[in-house]
């Protein structure tokens, strides 16, 4: 298999970077160009492991404001060859927003207006900067909601969503993304602008041609630059009902998830915690009172109150044979304490072994249903073998899981511990019929399993990517694990002014 | 080693695993530092002050929740001036591996110090201890105009650390206000020509009746002998002179309330101004004093009624830790401290009456150092909704910084300016006539902001809310 290698970023010139700062100040009329060194540090990582380990410091960072200067910076790109990475709001967990050939990083997180709140149409015409929390808080007074709900709401840009089809806690429901975004501007490679999902349409379905929209969804910026979506909307449910069921055999819980399927009901968000994931839960917030066992399981089911009460007392009665304990609730309270369990996990882990923290690497997996327990198995088997505290959490409904490895940044042992359990971690996953990202996406990290992963088909990727980004400027290194060559050697004279 | 997700991090020549995380050994990756940037030197003692809050650094797993909770990246957009930028430039810095530049220094000085970021962080990392060692950390390297360091050198070292000095202040800008000097200088646009205009809007209108700690014990009020308490009063420097109205009210609200009130002699400033200003040694200095005036108390609860000294005398206890003399002392003091609503919601006031003639509409804003920091929101809420009449309304952006933030306002203007005035924004988007605050810097803030903008909408002290509302005599 290809390796990703980071260690090939040749900075260029200092005298290089001037000029380009020089010329992109001069193209972009309402953004920002940092070019100080100190002041690109903090456009080279993202949530990911991958660059907690080492930052990738871009040569240019800009700040759009608008979307002239999106074409501007995508004209001048081009033009010299120089690679643009998109950023959001950097909290991905695979290093996709980092200028891994060096180049421009293109941060698009100011450009943040919602533009048309279409509230008879069911739609949201906003920019890609726009923080989901944000967005919900807006449409709210409409009775509406955007129905994806990433576990990062607060940080999440829509942008960002977008561009790694992001899924979220509800995506067993509501599907991902893709399935709420209508339509998009999109910046090309060459600077020209295309919007896709029919032009100034406010339709909510189309059959006409191919699928763009879904194109640029997912593909996490090699492909273009999203300057607008116009997303989707649904009437905001009015009820919704919380049934938490614990296990102390695994495999349990798993049957319990299979067995609420056949019963008829859709739940809006099955979410699973492992033991290490309770016990770390609280030893964090002990006030939280949670069970310990081999795994809970909760139940969101959303809609009319009525309907939300039949339900949750339906889901109850199908896993009680299964479960040791059992109980629901629709008190708005009480399924928010129940909430707080599961947000709390992520960082919770971080309490399992004093003076280490939670690293993002392999964080992201996705096995058939039918494969939960084994995977949840394998994974504490491989915690063992490689002596790396993990407490796994996930949208189990899904067949999402999130692994939460603890790592000591201080111990280079402990480090190559964790890269090597991540490793086995995503084989895992393939092994069992799988994917390395259910729903974070494959910046960088994931980007060396691709080959594996789609075989033959990560070829015909290839030949769109080519064919809209003939000069591989578009995010390089993610996704594509080897055919984008490093960054070409830039030097002044390709560079026109400021010299 | 297996197929690995970092193989970027294996060198390039024989296969083996060459992972050095470059945060191993903070201050020991010379080769890593760009050779292009050239930076300010840092400073002795630096290095160890910056790699005490090390630990603090690193729990930062770079997730992003705080982007939207912190005033200057809403404001810029820029992740230098966000929190998890700030943390990284900061752990870069003691790492060796970026230098110390003008940019860097400039993006960590526009940190507010609000600690919206702490109170969101999923990861427990702390904003404000990191900004009180890094600012301690540069100080030494900070170019300063001359004039700036004397003035710092005045405003720490001879005027904050002594009470006489600070009332013949005060009592000085009285005189100002009250001569006729401020008005000339106001109508001549001499202020705006001397860059002084938004410090001058700033200023409360006062009558000097200071409120003197020389060790005085107020008695309770009312027949309330069977819960008679006694508590410490922090009288704060600021507080106790120029807002002494606001002292004097919370002094009356305790005796209500059936405590004892005493103020004990030889406190002063808390030194939050000189630890956020890099002064390290000054603050030291003045937690040192602050401690040992008040343990002639015991145990008694400390009372204060700014937030922003309340969080630093919280903070003692973490702040003096490693001082062998005074760890326990300074642990044993923070124990102690209180917010005035903080303690008063575990009291009952005897009788409440309205405070207007129909309904008030009130909206509080939440000062930084007493949500963020001290976690207090519930308490002063249901205190005012205690007020009868009192119909308290929230206003959009709670979480979010007024701009005062210490001295913020007089050293960053601007930015103050912006956040002043989308606060003064939000307050009158929600009708009410007066907005309730618990810090003397938002206090002053909200009126020189809403005044600009021509609005009506008082400002008060939650103390001077509750005062009204408890007085034997209904003042109509």
């Amino acid at each position: 298999m290809t390796m990703l290698r980071t260690d090939v970023v040749t900075r260029v010139s200092r005298a290089t970077r001037v000029a380009i700062a020089t010329d992109l100040r001069r193209l972009v009329t309402t953004g920002d160009v940092l070019d100080a060194g100190t002041d690109l540090e903090v456009y080279g990582y993202d949530a990911s492991f991958l660059t907690q380990l080492k930052p990738v410091v871009p040569d240019v960072a800009v700040i759009a404001r608008s979307e002239a200067d999106v074409i501007a910076v995508m004209r001048y790109a081009n033009e010299h060859r120089i690679p643009v990475t998109p950023r959001g709001a950097a909290s991905g967990c695979g290093g996709g927003c980092v200028a891994l050939r060096g180049g421009i990083v293109l941060a698009l997180n100011a450009m943040n207006r919602v533009i048309e709140i279409d509230g008879p149409n069911g739609q949201v015409i906003c920019e890609p900067g726009v923080v989901h929390a944000r967005l919900n808080e807006l449409v709210a007074p409409d009775g509406l909601i955007f129905p994806p709900d990433p576990g990062s709401s607060r940080m999440a840009t829509v942008g960002g969503m977008a561009s790694t089809n992001a899924h979220g806690v509800r995506a067993v429901k509501y599907g991902p993304t893709s399935s709420w975004v209508l339509g998009l501007t999109v910046v090309l490679p060459n600077g020209d602008v295309i919007e896709t999902g029919s032009v100034g349409s406010r339709a909510k379905q189309s059959a006409a041609g191919l699928e763009l929209t879904k194109l640029f969804v997912g593909a996490e910026g090699t492909l273009g630059v999203i300057t607008r979506l116009r997303l989707k909307l649904l009437p905001r449910p009015k009820a919704r009902a919380m049934v938490f069921a614990v296990f102390d055999v695994l495999e349990r819980a798993g049957e319990a998830v299979q067995a609420v399927y056949r019963s008829g009901i859709s739940p809006s968000a099955i979410e699973i915690l492992d033991s290490r994931s309770l016990r770390a839960a609280n030893l964090y917030r002990p006030d939280l009172g949670l069970r310990e066992a081999e795994a809970l399981l909760l139940f969101e089911v959303d809609g009319n109150p009525a309907g939300v009460r039949w339900d949750a007392e339906q889901i109850a009665e199908t896993v009680r044979p299964l479960a040791v304990e059992v109980d629901w609730s629709d008190q708005e309270p009480r399924i928010a304490k129940l909430w707080e369990a599961r947000s709390v996990v992520g960082a919770a882990v971080g309490a399992l072994r004093p003076g280490s923290t939670r690293a993002y690497a392999g964080e992201d997996i996705c096995v058939p249903l039918s494969r939960i327990p084994e995977t949840l198995r394998g994974i504490q088997e491989l915690s063992v073998k490689y002596d790396v505290p993990v407490a796994t959490y996930g949208h189990i409904g899904g067949g999402s899981l999130h692994p939460a490895v603890l790592v000591n940044g201080r111990d280079p042992d402990d480090v190559r511990r964790v890269i090597a359990l991540t490793d086995a971690i995503h084989h895992l996953a393939l092994d069992l019929g799988g994917t390395v990202t259910g729903e974070h996406g494959v910046g960088a990290a994931r980007a060396p399993y691709m080959t594996r992963e789609h075989g033959a088909a990560l070829e015909t990727m290839r030949q769109i990517k080519r064919a809209l980004d003939p000069h591989g400027i578009m995010n390089p290194a993610t996704i594509f694990p080897e055919d984008v060559p490093p960054t070409p050697a830039l030097d002044a004279s390709l560079v026109t002014g400021g010299m | 080693m297996a197929e690995s997700l970092v193989a970027g991090h294996r060198s390039t020549g024989n296969g083996e695993a060459d992972v050095v995380p470059r945060y191993t050994i903070p201050g020991r990756a010379p080769s890593d530092v760009r050779d292009d940037d050239v930076g300010i030197a840092l400073p002795t003692g630096a290095q160890a002050l910056l790699e005490a809050e090390y630990e603090n650094m690193l729990a930062c797993v770079r997730c992003g929740l705080c982007l939207t909770s912190c005033p200057t990246y809403v404001l810029t957009g820029n992740e230098n001036e966000g929190p998890r930028g700030r943390i990284a430039l900061a752990r870069a810095l003691t790492e060796g591996r970026i230098p110390l530049t003008d940019e860097l220094l400039t993006h960590e000085d526009n940190c507010l110090a609000c600690d919206a970021c702490t109170d969101v962080c999923p990861a427990g990392v702390r904003m404000e201890p990191i900004q009180v060692a890094f600012r301690a950390a540069v100080e030494p390297a900070v170019r300063r105009p001359v004039w700036v360091r004397a003035l710092r050198t005045v405003v720490f070292d001879w005027l904050f650390p002594s009470m006489p000095r600070f009332r013949f202040l005060v009592w000085l800008v009285w005189i100002y206000q009250v001569s006729g000097l401020r008005t000339v200088l106001r109508a001549t646009g001499a202020l705006r020509l001397i860059g002084m205009s938004d410090a001058d809007a700033l200023l409360p209108p006062f009558v000097p009746h200071f409120l003197i700690s020389s060790g005085q014990t107020y008695p309770p009020e009312g027949d309330r002998s069977d819960r008679v308490e006694t508590v410490d009063l922090f009288a704060g420097c600021v507080m106790s002179t120029a807002l002494a109205a606001i002292d004097h009210a919370t002094v009356r609200v305790l005796q209500r309330s059936g405590c004892a009130v005493s103020c004990p002699s030889g406190q002063g400033c808390c030194g939050a101004l000189h630890a956020h200003s890099g002064d390290r040694a000054g603050a030291v200095s003045l937690a040192r004093s602050t401690i040992a005036s008040f343990e002639v108390g015991g145990d008694r609860p400390v009372i204060v009624n700014s937030a922003g000294c309340g969080a630093m005398l919280k903070e003692y206890g973490h702040f003096l830790a490693d001082d062998l003399d005074w760890a326990s002392r300074a642990k044993r003091f923070s124990a102690r401290v209180m917010d005035a609503s903080e303690f008063l919601a575990t009291r009952t006031l005897p009788v409440m009456h309205p405070i207007g003639a129909g309904s008030v509409r009130v909206t509080y804003q939440d000062a930084c150092h007493l949500s963020h920091a001290q976690k207090i929101t519930s308490q002063p809420r249901d205190l005012l909704r205690s007020i009868p009449g009192l119909e308290l309304t929230e206003m959009a952006e709670r979480s979010l910084c007024c701009g005062s933030a210490g001295v913020y306002n007089v050293t960053h203007p601007e930015t103050a300016r912006e956040l002043g005035s989308r606060k003064a924004e939000s307050i009158i988007a929600t009708g009410a006539e007066v907005v309730v605050t618990a810090n003397p810097g938002c206090y002053l803030q909200l009126r020189a902001r809403l005044r600009a903008t021509g609005s009506k909408t008082e400002v008060r002290h939650i103390m001077e809310l509750l005062d009204a509302a408890s007085s034997p005599v209904v003042a109509r």
